[in-house]
């Protein structure tokens, strides 16, 4: 059995490499420019496509293919920086994550247009050889990407420590104001940095894309997503950490699947995440304290007020949307607003929890899904009438929810978010693999429809009225709730922690009181969607639910129950006016975003 | 019926010339505003990926309608009435499927809606067809319970019934290979392939040494296949779609494991042969149609794909050039109407098809039994196996 030991670690070790490598650019931008750069997916497949279009299409030799790569990234990730997020940079911390957000759709997009959606091949010439060690096999491309990884983070080091450019980041990095003040051009130093993170970025899709022999256009989100996780197990902005992060994460996958399959990769790596979390805030290499810097601590607010239209405007509104049905009965339309509604109960949950009460989540699909199941399960194998098993669901969602993130509280920024991030994929991985309780990969099929008094909701101005009405009630209990003695406590600790406690706000409390009715919002959310669906399974509430919600609310204008809903019609409106453009619209949703945030940086909703 | 399209002379350019007339012609038709009388297009809806993780497979989707929809109005269309289709991308994306099926239901000039891909996609729009009273043939659900949402859900898929036993057999009985390990995509078309082709394994005297399941994302299979060839088994299987099939297929080769490896009809395309390289050397599989194919109806479909797009045709191809074939036949059985193409589809009866050779629709709303041909890859092409 040693064999295989040592064999499950090598490969672990090989695939850590090239997270470490990810997180490291990660890791980079986070400490230079304070925002977890959403677009560095999408350069690591950039990097990915030019590294096989040299090597293995144009027949360059690997060095010179994969510098050639890296040189291409690194412009590209400039081009980012110069174009995009320096434009968004000094009005709200939130802004450059969404215009990388948006990059990163564009980039994305791009490249399914000019290579297609297909799986390319990435064929080398390099050796194949098996080589014997311990009596394990090690190929020598293994080796080859090991080296090669390493040899990258090495030079990068070297870089940093002994030329000017290399301290000038590290000043950057420690204290911006600082290292301005002592004549460090910050602004260039976060376009190098861009630069150089993205060079590397691009060099691990250009060596994932040779070690899987494959590169397609989405292979970026997981990758980030991996990246960002090793970034956090190392550390955040710490780079010895970032590769340190990464190697574990890899071994600790590897180890995962030998012993419980592939399905189980993510769980295990998640939940390690989050003990460490618990266990290890500052990360492997992060020291003994807790890190003083932490940029996400009192800049998630944005400095701007929310828009508050008038009582009677905002009466006019509501009752305008009740009435929109008699007055149009096209479905298509309908429909999309019911989506609307319903997301707008998502974003509204993540308005309370992320925009007033400051705490970053990634995970809220999970609720949803919790939701959703429980409503689907207690209708079906209980009989409980879904008028009933929906909010019941709520509750569901709100208990198990604030039990599994309730330890995570003393967590801020982005090491929450992170947190929240694992414990949304550790609620779809459970659902996934549970298979006598949610019915596995198969899903659950037959949901009845919402029912009042022998009334299907089934037609979708029925849904439409159910769904507004929803919201409505929920944001009516939340604008009592933010406006209340509650809701200004909530806004104390979003904006000082440390002085909301010595005013005695005891922050577990008021943070669960948030987080309580935030999960209660998106589990009848989820558990509306199954019933309106009739068919879910694990993959209907995905990561990509989460970051979606988030966009809303930073778009919408963070804290602001408005401005959540105006975010959600905006964004699912979007894409569907956008069906004109065929199969470029994700392209011009991107651009979209990019030139929503360019001029209205702290949200549609908000006045600077 | 259908023989129309054997009889049609002149490929390719015939085909490419016919194709640019009747593309005019319903420029013309939908320009001039000639709508509704006797020549104006019959219009399907489709509802797929083309954008997003699955964009690859709406990609394959719109090449088989258009090959069709080249011969059914290179041949005088319907009635003549040229059948044409709206492709809505949904990204296979619940809450986009739900409001393009709206879009379809509201748009009276739709008669018949294909897709989505995703059971999660295609089943939450099912409810919306279903209340319309517009048929929607999931050409690509396999989900057992995917056409009891409603007897407006047809579907002309391939399912784990036929494909599971015939797997089974291939390896243990074919070819003799017992113990087998398997990997699996953990989705409900993969999970239940395998739950069926482990019990028929049983049954033919073989047994499942290990299950691997993986998630559709999965792109690293080396320590899954490191904990296989610690099973040393004879064979092992597949029951995978044509991009994962191939990484595997190259990562157990570039890990050194020899066993050879026997692979579900889902992987068979030319896409997995140019993504596994020379991994997919000696790889099995059995497949509905393959290029080689004598029937008439195969002969004549690989030729005029081959033709207008120089490369060959996979599953997802075939079935969707019949799904439109299916429906140009439901309206001749029928009327070019909602309620005519529903009716028309529980009269078709042993129509022509590649998948199937002879296709009618059962009580389930599904079709049984096509004829599965053992191929395996022999110098870099997918050749029948003749026995060793």
């Amino acid at each position: 059995m040693l064999h295989l030991f040592v064999e499950q670690t090598v490969n672990g070790i090989v695939t850590g490499n090239i997270y470490g490598l990810i997180a490291v650019g990660l890791a980079l931008v986070f400490g230079v420019a304070g925002i977890v750069n959403f677009a560095h997916g999408s350069v690591f497949m950039s990097g990915a496509y030019i590294g096989w279009l040299c090597i293995a299409t144009l027949r360059l030799p690997l060095v010179p293919g994969l510098l050639v790569a890296m040189a291409a990234c690194a412009l590209l990730g400039a081009a980012i920086e110069f174009l995009i997020v320096r434009k968004t940079l000094g009005s709200s911390q939130m802004a450059p994550l969404l215009a990388t957000l948006g990059a990163s759709y564009i980039i994305d997009q791009g490249a399914r247009l000019v290579f297609g959606p297909y799986t390319q091949p990435f064929k080398t010439d390099l050796p194949k050889l098996q080589l014997s060690l311990f009596g394990a096999t090690v190929g020598s491309i293994d080796l080859i990407v090991a080296g090669v990884s390493l040899t990258a983070a090495l030079a990068l080091w070297l870089v940093l420590r002994f030329t000017g450019i290399g301290r000038a980041i590290r000043a950057t990095a420690q204290d911006r104001d600082a290292a301005r003040q002592m004549g460090v051009r910050v602004g260039r130093v976060n376009l190098v940095t861009f630069a150089v993170a993205s060079a590397l970025g691009g060099l691990a899709g250009a060596l994932i894309g040779i070690y899987f022999n494959s590169v397609y256009p989405t292979m970026g989100f997981n990758a980030m997503m991996k990246g960002l996780v090793a970034e956090l197990l190392g550390g955040m902005a710490s780079m010895p950490g970032a590769i340190v992060g990464g190697l574990a994460l890899g071994i600790i996958e590897s180890w995962g699947v030998a012993l419980f399959g592939s399905s189980y990769r993510d769980l295990f790596a998640f939940v390690l995440l989050i003990l460490m979390l618990l266990f290890r805030p500052q990360g492997l290499l992060g020291g003994k304290r807790i890190p003083r810097f932490e940029p996400m601590t009192g800049t998630l607010p944005s400095l701007a007020k929310p828009v508050k239209p008038p009582r009677i405007l905002a009466a006019l509104l509501v009752a305008a949307a009740f009435l929109l049905p008699l007055a149009s009965a096209n479905p298509y339309i309908l429909q999309i607003l019911v989506n609307a509604w319903v997301y707008g109960l998502l974003a509204l949950s993540l308005s309370l929890f992320t925009g007033t009460t400051g705490q970053m989540s990634m995970g809220h699909a999970g609720f949803l899904a919790i939701g959703g199941y429980a409503s689907a399960l207690l209708s079906l194998r209980l009989g409980i009438p879904v008028w009933a098993s929906i909010p019941i669901a709520g509750i569901i969602a709100a208990v198990i929810g604030t039990l599994i993130v309730y330890p995570a509280f003393r967590l801020r920024g982005h090491y929450l978010a992170i947190a929240t991030l694992g414990v949304g994929g550790i609620v779809r991985l459970v659902i996934l693999n549970w298979g006598s309780l949610t019915n596995g990969a198969m899903g659950i099929t037959n949901i009845p429809p919402l029912s009042i008094a022998g009334f299907d909701f089934v037609d979708v101005r029925a849904l439409y009225w159910a769904s507004l009405a929803m919201l409505v009630a929920v944001a009516f209990l939340q604008t009592r709730l933010v406006d209340s003695p509650v809701g200004r406590a909530l806004r104390a600790i979003r904006d000082d922690e440390t002085a909301a406690t010595s005013f005695g706000v005891a922050l577990g409390r008021y943070k669960a009181i948030a987080l309580a009715f935030s999960g209660f919002a998106a589990g009848i959310a989820g558990a509306f969607t199954a019933h309106m669906y009739a068919y879910i399974n694990h993959e209907t509430f995905g990561d990509q639910v989460s970051i979606l919600g988030l966009t809303m609310v930073i778009l919408g204008g963070l804290g602001n129950v408005w401005g959540a809903v105006a975010g959600s019609v905006l964004l699912l409106g979007l894409p569907e006016l956008f069906r004109g453009f065929a199969d470029v619209r994700y392209l011009v949703y991107g651009l979209a975003l990019v030139l929503i945030v360019r001029f209205r940086p702290s949200g549609i909703m908000g006045i600077d | 019926m259908r023989t129309s399209r054997k009889n049609s002379s002149g490929y390719p350019a015939g085909i490419a010339g016919r194709g640019l007339a009747v593309a005019a012609l319903m420029a013309l038709t939908a320009f001039a505003g000639f709508a509704a009388d006797a020549k104006a297009p019959i219009y399907l809806g489709v509802s797929g990926p083309l954008t997003g993780d699955y964009a690859q497979y709406g990609a394959q989707w719109k090449k088989g309608f258009d090959l069709a929809l080249l011969e059914i109005n290179g041949s005088g269309g319907l009635s003549g009435r040229p059948l044409a289709y709206v492709f809505e991308d949904s990204q296979s994306d619940p809450k986009q499927s739900v409001a393009i099926a709206q879009k379809f239901v509201s748009d009276p000039k739709i008669v018949a809606e294909l897709g989505d891909f995703a059971s999660t996609a295609s089943m939450a729009a099912s409810p919306i067809y279903q209340r319309a009273g517009l048929t929607q043939l999931g050409f690509t659900n396999s989900h057992p319970n995917f056409t009891k949402g409603g007897d407006y859900m047809w579907s002309n898929s391939t399912t784990q019934k036929d494909d599971a036993p015939s797997l089974a057999e291939y390896a243990v009985k074919t070819l003799g290979l017992k113990k087998l390990a398997v990997f699996y995509l953990n989705t409900d078309w993969g999970k239940s392939t395998f739950d069926l082709f482990s019990s028929y394994v049983k049954t033919f005297g073989g047994s499942v040494v290990d299950g691997e399941a993986y998630l559709p994302t999965d792109k690293d299979f080396r320590a899954a296949i490191t904990n296989v060839s610690g099973k040393a088994p004879d064979a092992i299987v597949l029951i995978s779609y044509d991009t994962d099939g191939a990484l595997i297929a190259r990562q157990l080769r570039d890990q050194g494991a020899k066993a050879p490896i026997v692979a579900d009809a889902a992987i068979f395309s030319p896409e997995f042969l140019k993504v596994a390289g020379d991994a997919a050397e000696g790889v099995y599989t059995s497949s509905e149609f393959f290029a080689d194919d004598p029937r008439p109806e195969v002969q004549s479909f690989v030729k005029a794909y081959r033709a207008k797009y120089n490369e060959d045709p996979d599953l997802f191809a075939a079935i969707s050039y019949d799904a439109v074939f299916i429906i140009a036949d439901a309206i001749k059985e029928g009327a070019p109407t909602r309620k005519g193409i529903h009716e028309g589809l529980s009269k078709i009866k042993d129509i022509p098809s590649v998948i199937y050779g002879k296709l009618t629709f059962a009580e389930d709303r599904r079709v049984a039994h096509p004829q599965l041909t053992h191929l395996v890859v022999k110098n870099g092409a997918w050749t029948a196996w003749t026995g060793k």
